[in-house]
């Protein structure tokens, strides 16, 4: 692999322009605009696809096509960009006088650097793949509901390019809220079942709370730099001044970091506001993987990495700590959630939640790079593993519970999925050499290398262990061992409502396995030719990721993007000159008195290893699969059964997500129910009650003389009606 | 000439409607609120965009108005019109949704057709009246008549507690603005205490009002308030609100919401910030308190109701909290959000209003209790509806973001407050700007954000998404024949029809438009918002230029001496 990344180091270097960092700001290429606008052409021919009730599948094909599009594009923004940054202008967006001689300007241009260059080419890369593979996956709706799908789907990605390209933060806002809406609508796609209904809901909900932080965030910027605009803000900052030329006020420097912060935890679903990524799942399985996997909730690590000259500002970085922390602390979390659910797909929600965790941490820790370089093999192997999921639950009529699927792997048909959940699996787990092991790596070491940040990299160790184990816990149940299934309720509960794949009863290939007992006559269906083909390059993508690490400069490929981009730790955009790492890395702890950097690979290794072989032991059947060690010879039963007395509440608690929702539910909404219900009665009885009463009194008093009064509103209203009239009519002869 | 048309035009028709048989009522409405558009859509052609300051299509200076009207003419009044950008935007909106609403009630009105539509053509004169007017008088007549054709709309028209609703209306509205007169006549009564004339001009009052004394202001601001804030409605006041949109036909609903609670804040914008400048500038924290109120307190009591109307019009009050917290931020932000709130309010509440209507028409219950799932019935009904929520709840991309982000950003950068915790004041910032408010104001304001997508959202998931769910022997699986009700709604499809997608569209093409390129429409604000926030910060003395860079150099202190010195002047003190 060593001996693979020369030649890659050159074919990339040839290609982009080697430039200093943070070059000059150039003016960009027009067509970059194209790359939002041919996802907005999808939506619009997709909407007019449902227009005209289109019952096949062009929908598809048409997206398929703008997204496509839309990544040859941003390859070709890539080559030209290189190394540089450069903005485009267009036509005005927001624009109007604050003060006279001072205008406020939010325009539709893009700012394209290489951080820019790097999100694009994964987020829109894996959605051209996935719109392939979701064109066989809903293909069940056509007719129904699979223009809106996609319609919905093409939103997505011109809403996340918006938010990824914007120039300034009020267009980054629009894409952000973009995703949000499309999340929504995608969430609550079958929208039949409440479920999915509440979860949408509940994920519009709490990214509205960061919202908020993130729009508090923008109006302090304004307020502080008088722009919204990132070219003129960023030089602001390189030079330690506000938008007045005088010294950058302190608090600047922890307010603004922090509002952000919200906003990321909110979009990336950290601390207390995670708890709607795992509901999400409601959603159809490709709109788990692109948006609550791959790309849209990587948009608060974007947006961090994006305004890090920002958290920098302020010498005491307790922002950063507090997100450090924050990331440790909800990867943890999520993962002992992870490792007691039964549904694979929220196990790998759960999961995300945690790899985030990751992300954050790195941030926290001054690893921009690092934090990147996760986001990106993340996106890989965590899209190919939900879409693996997704074709069991496709192929098994919306079957997701690892105890009533086992050995996927001895089936017909199913080879390229449990190939590709494998390669998934071992990236996810920090298997030696996968993508994901050397990103998680960098994190953890570098947790190490800041002063104070140990106690982090022992928590994200400690929850590496665990993410190996539930990794491997869902591969040993479903993929390996004895050949067993139950179909999902979509077999036979082909209702009006909640239908996800009408053609999932009967329409398969039939199978080898003997299943009467639990099918009535149910077959799997296994994926055709365009899932499998997509799973497959997925797979192959998320090896190849690693290899990106040995390109390119000291911290590999990404790390190079990185480094010449706004969120470059040391570029020349920090106030210092780029001191600041350096001096952090004089007099670094390290780990265990060695140098972090170079012995993390073995610990990290090893600590992957030791959870996966826990899972075999737990889990794995008997023999060679097994790795010899498993025991289990049903798809319900492992030993891991016989440590549930024992663990008992906790065991308990994990199940139940530790109660958060039920515990959200009596603190926060419950006590806003009851008083929006005092609001109302109070509303009801007091705010109206007085006004009732104000005109009860004159009324009560006036019932002496009433027999003189008509009583009757509607003889008022026509006198005065007549009166004015007749003013009006008068006025009128007199004026002429 | 032609702003006098759209104003008589609707009135001659109502005429003609009242006169021909009850057949031709429907054509004849149609075209008497068609013409005034395009009348409008003329006058939106020729007016001077680089003037949007200035008073257009004015008739003030015809000579022959003036002398030919000696009688009266003593009083100083002239009928005189005139718009700026603003009030032409206005009229626009007044203009626009004339003709939706004749057609939004084609089908919903089966009796007493002519006196409907009768009325709702004179409504339509008086509100174009209202933002025509540049006489107090003209101005007066017609923000007063706007009620009587309302409160027959909601009191022979309405649902079934239309009695209680239409005198709850009547008299909560008629009230308050019996204060508000009293008010602008003690204005006219300073000028002509002062010089000994008498005007009813309002650009002269203007220049003169501002003259009086903070005490004097106070007293104005409190009557005017009365009346414009029952109308708007801010908190206190805003109980005969709801009572009145449940019960009102929809055509009503959309009217009442979209153009007569504009009533209320185009009255604070073009009367209460020039007029009393001192005044608004000191209670503009009060009146911000109340509008944050107006924001979380109706925003969760929309959470817990059951009633779709109801919940429309407790959001309104919500909405509209915005609208007048961005004017009394009194900067360039929040003014011209608030402008451009009270034209974006209109179009997707009044939307939003049509398609409860519609769908009312249907299953004649507005309760979401018997209502769910709607969107597997009405798919197209239910796209409408997703759209206009997701305009009202404020998403960027559509015009809802453009005016609450503008109205929010407006309270939180004006620098009266020193939240930056006495680092720096906030007006010595570059983006800073003079004004009353400060972040915190901002602040709570946007939590009403996350308020609005509780119950936006909530509704949206009642309604059109869940488990199919229609009332007892309606909707229909059936076919239209078989349907029980007969009536009205037998005549309709089950989802919409072209005439209501044809009425919906323009309102959502305009939504999109606004939302995706509202630079124009903030370029023609500019230069009235900049005038009026010129006007009051010289009346409190913070100097002619307006904040930014420009006003690093200022601070609060003279102003500070110049109020006090004010203030001992007066024997009465602060009201």
């Amino acid at each position: 692999m060593i001996g693979v990344a020369p030649a890659l180091n050159g074919v990339i270097g040839a290609l982009a322009q080697e430039g200093p960092a943070h070059a000059a700001t150039a003016a960009g290429p027009a067509w970059a605009a194209l790359i939002p606008a041919l996802p907005l052409l999808g939506v619009v021919l997709c909407t007019l696809c449902a227009v005209f009730r289109v019952k096949n599948r062009l929908p598809a094909v048409l997206t398929v096509a703008c997204l496509a599009g839309a990544f040859g594009l941003t390859v070709w923004m890539f080559l030209t960009t290189g190394h540089g940054t450069a903005v485009t202008t267009s036509l005005d967006w927001i624009r109007f006088h604050a003060a006279p001689g001072h205008e406020f300007v939010s325009s539709w241009g893009f700012f394209i650097d290489p951080l820019t260059c790097l999100w694009m080419l994964f987020v829109t890369g894996l959605a051209t793949l996935i719109a392939i593979y979701a064109g066989e996956y809903m293909a069940g709706d056509a007719g129904a509901g699979y223009s809106r799908f996609f319609a919905a789907f093409n939103l997505f990605v011109f809403s996340m390019a918006c938010l990824v390209m914007a120039d300034s933060l009020v267009l980054l806002f629009l894409g952000w809220e973009g995703v949000g809406l499309c999340s929504y609508l995608l969430i609550g796609y079958f929208y039949k079942r409440p479920a999915a209904v509440a979860a949408a809901k509940k994920a519009f909900i709490m990214n509205r709370i960061g919202d908020v932080g993130l729009m508090m965030g923008i109006t302090s910027t304004w307020v502080v730099f008088g722009t919204v605009e990132y070219a003129p803000i960023f030089d602001m900052i390189s030079r330690g001044v506000d938008g007045a030329g005088n010294a950058l006020p302190e608090w600047a420097g922890w307010v603004i970091p922090s509002l952000f912060t919200i906003g990321a935890f909110g979009k990336s679903a950290q601390l207390f506001l995670y708890v709607w990524l795992p509901d999400a799942m409601e959603g159809p399985t490709p709109v788990s993987a692109l948006i609550h996997a791959a790309t849209m909730v990587t948009a608060g690590v974007y947006l961090i990495a994006r305004m890090y000259p920002m958290y920098v500002l302020d010498g005491t970085h307790w922002v950063l700590t507090l997100i450090a922390w924050s990331g440790a602390i909800t990867a943890l979390w999520s993962a002992t959630i992870g490792m007691a659910q039964f549904d694979i797909k929220r196990i790998m929600a759960y999961s995300t939640v945690s790899q985030l965790g990751y992300m954050f941490a790195g941030l926290g820790v001054l690893t921009t790079t690092g934090a990147a370089f996760h986001v990106f093999t993340h996106a890989f192997f965590k899209a190919t593993l939900f879409l693996c999921c997704g074709a069991v639950m496709h192929g098994f009529a919306g079957q997701l519970d690892l105890r009533r699927v086992s050995g996927l792997w001895s089936m017909r048909g199913w080879a390229v999925v449990t190939i590709a959940m494998l390669v998934g699996c071992l990236n996810l787990a920090g298997f030696p050499f996968t993508a994901g092991f050397f990103s998680k790596d960098m994190i953890i070491a570098e947790c190490y290398v800041t002063p104070g940040m140990a106690p982090v990299g022992w928590v994200l160790l400690l929850t590496a262990g665990l993410t190996a184990y539930y990794t491997f816990r869902v591969f040993f149940r479903v993929f390996v061992g004895p050949a067993e299934f139950e179909p999902g309720d979509e077999a036979h509960a082909h209702g009006p409502a909640g239908d996800d794949h009408g053609h999932a009863a009967g329409a398969g290939t039939p199978s080898s396995v003997d299943s009467t007992d639990h099918s009535h006559g149910f077959h799997p269906h296994a994926p055709g030719l365009a899932i499998n083909f997509v799973l497959g390059l997925l797979a192959v993508l998320s090896l190849a990721a690693a290899a990106t690490y040995f390109v390119g400069g000291e911290h590999g490929w990404v790390g190079e993007m990185v480094h010449h981009s706004t969120a470059g730790v040391s570029g020349a955009a920090l106030p210092g000159g780029g001191a600041v790492h350096a001096d952090l890395e004089t007099g670094a702890p390290g780990f265990l008195g060695y140098n972090p950097h170079a012995v993390m690979y073995y610990v990290s290794a090893a600590v992957g290893l030791i959870g996966i072989l826990i899972a075999a032991f737990l889990h794995g059947p008997r023999g060679v699969g097994g790795l010899l060690i498993g025991s289990r010879r049903h798809a319900a039963t492992s030993r891991a059964d016989a440590l549930l007395p024992v663990l008992g509440p906790v065991a308990r608690g994990a199940q139940h997500k530790w109660y958060v929702d039920e515990v959200y539910d009596f603190l926060i909404i419950r006590p806003i129910w009851v008083i929006a219900h005092l609001f109302h009665l109070f509303d009801k009885l007091i705010v109206d009650g007085l006004v009732g009463l104000a005109g009860w009194l004159p009324r009560g008093m006036g019932g002496a003389i009433r027999p003189t009064q008509s009583g009757h509103l509607h003889g008022y209203a026509v006198g005065m009606a007549g009166g004015v009239a007749v003013l009006l009519l008068v006025v009128l002869l007199v004026a002429w | 000439m032609f702003l006098y048309l759209t104003i008589l035009l609707p009135l001659i028709a109502a005429l003609a409607v009242v006169l021909r048989p009850a057949r031709a009522a429907k054509p004849i409405a149609l075209a008497g609120t068609l013409i005034p558009l395009a009348v409008v859509g003329y006058l939106f052609a020729v007016f001077n965009w680089d003037q949007s300051a200035a008073f257009q299509f004015s008739t003030a200076d015809d000579v022959w108005l003036y002398s030919a009207a000696p009688g009266i003419g003593a009083l100083g009044f002239h009928l005189s019109v005139g718009v700026d950008s603003v009030a032409l935007l206005l009229i626009g909106m007044t203009a626009l949704l004339g003709p939706i609403c004749v057609l939004g009630s084609y089908s919903a009105i089966t009796e007493r057709v002519k006196s409907y539509y009768a009325w709702l053509l004179v409504l339509q004169a008086a509100m174009t009246g209202v933002f025509a007017a540049r006489d107090l008088l003209l101005f007066y007549i017609c923000f007063e008549f706007t009620l009587i054709p309302m409160w027959v709309l909601i009191s022979v028209y309405g649902s079934t507690n239309r009695r209680k609703a239409g005198l709850r209306f009547f008299l909560y509205t008629f009230t308050g603005s019996m204060i508000a007169l009293a008010g602008l006549v003690y204005v006219v009564w300073y000028f002509y205490s002062t010089t000994g004339r008498w005007t009813l001009d309002i650009g002269v009052l203007e220049a003169a009002a501002r003259m009086m004394s903070p005490a004097e202001q106070g007293w104005v601001l409190l009557a005017l308030l009365c009346g414009f804030g029952v109308k708007v409605p801010l908190f206190p006041v805003h109980t005969w609100l709801p009572l009145a949109h449940t019960e009102a036909p929809a055509a009503g609903s959309v009217i009442l919401a979209a153009v007569l609670l504009k009533l209320g804040t185009y009255g604070i914008y073009r009367f209460v910030l020039p007029f009393v400048p001192v005044a608004v500038h000191e209670y503009s924290g009060a009146i911000a308190v109340l509008c944050i109120i107006g924001i979380l307190y109706a925003g969760l009591i929309c959470w817990v109701q059951t009633d779709i109307k109801k919940l429309i019009a407790y959001s309104s009050v919500a909405h509209l909290g915005f609208c007048v917290l961005g004017l009394v931020a009194i900067n360039g932000a929040g003014l011209s959000g608030s402008v451009l709130y009270m034209l974006n309010h209109g179009l997707s509440t009044g939307a939003l209003f049509l398609l409860i209507g519609m769908m009312y028409e249907r299953y004649h219950t507005r309760s979401m209790k018997e209502l769910g799932g709607l969107a597997a019935r009405m798919p197209v009904w239910a796209t409408f509806m997703v759209f206009f929520v997701m305009a009202s709840v404020g998403l960027p991309g559509l015009n809802g973001f453009i005016s609450e982000f503008l109205c929010i950003l407006g309270a939180f950068q004006a620098g009266g407050a020193a939240w930056w915790g006495g680092v720096a004041g906030a007006t010595a910032l570059p983006g800073g700007t003079w004004g009353a408010l400060g972040p915190w104001y901002g602040f709570a304001a946007a939590t009403g954000v996350i308020v609005a997508a509780m119950y936006l959202l909530y509704m949206l998931g009642r309604i059109c998404w869940g488990p199919l769910a229609e009332p007892h022997g309606h909707g229909g699986a059936g076919p239209v024949s078989d349907r029980p009700e007969g009536g009205a709604a037998g005549h309709l499809p089950t989802d919409l029809s072209a005439r209501e997608i044809g009425i919906l569209l323009p309102l959502a093409v305009l939504c999109l438009g606004i939302g995706v390129y509202p630079a124009p429409l903030l370029r023609a604000l500019e230069d009235p918002v900049a005038r009026t926030v010129r006007i009051v910060r010289e009346a409190n003395g913070a100097g002619g230029s307006g904040g930014g860079s420009a006003l690093r150099a200022d601070t609060t202190a003279p102003r500070e001496d110049l109020m006090s010195a004010r203030r001992a002047d007066l024997p009465g003190g602060r009201p």
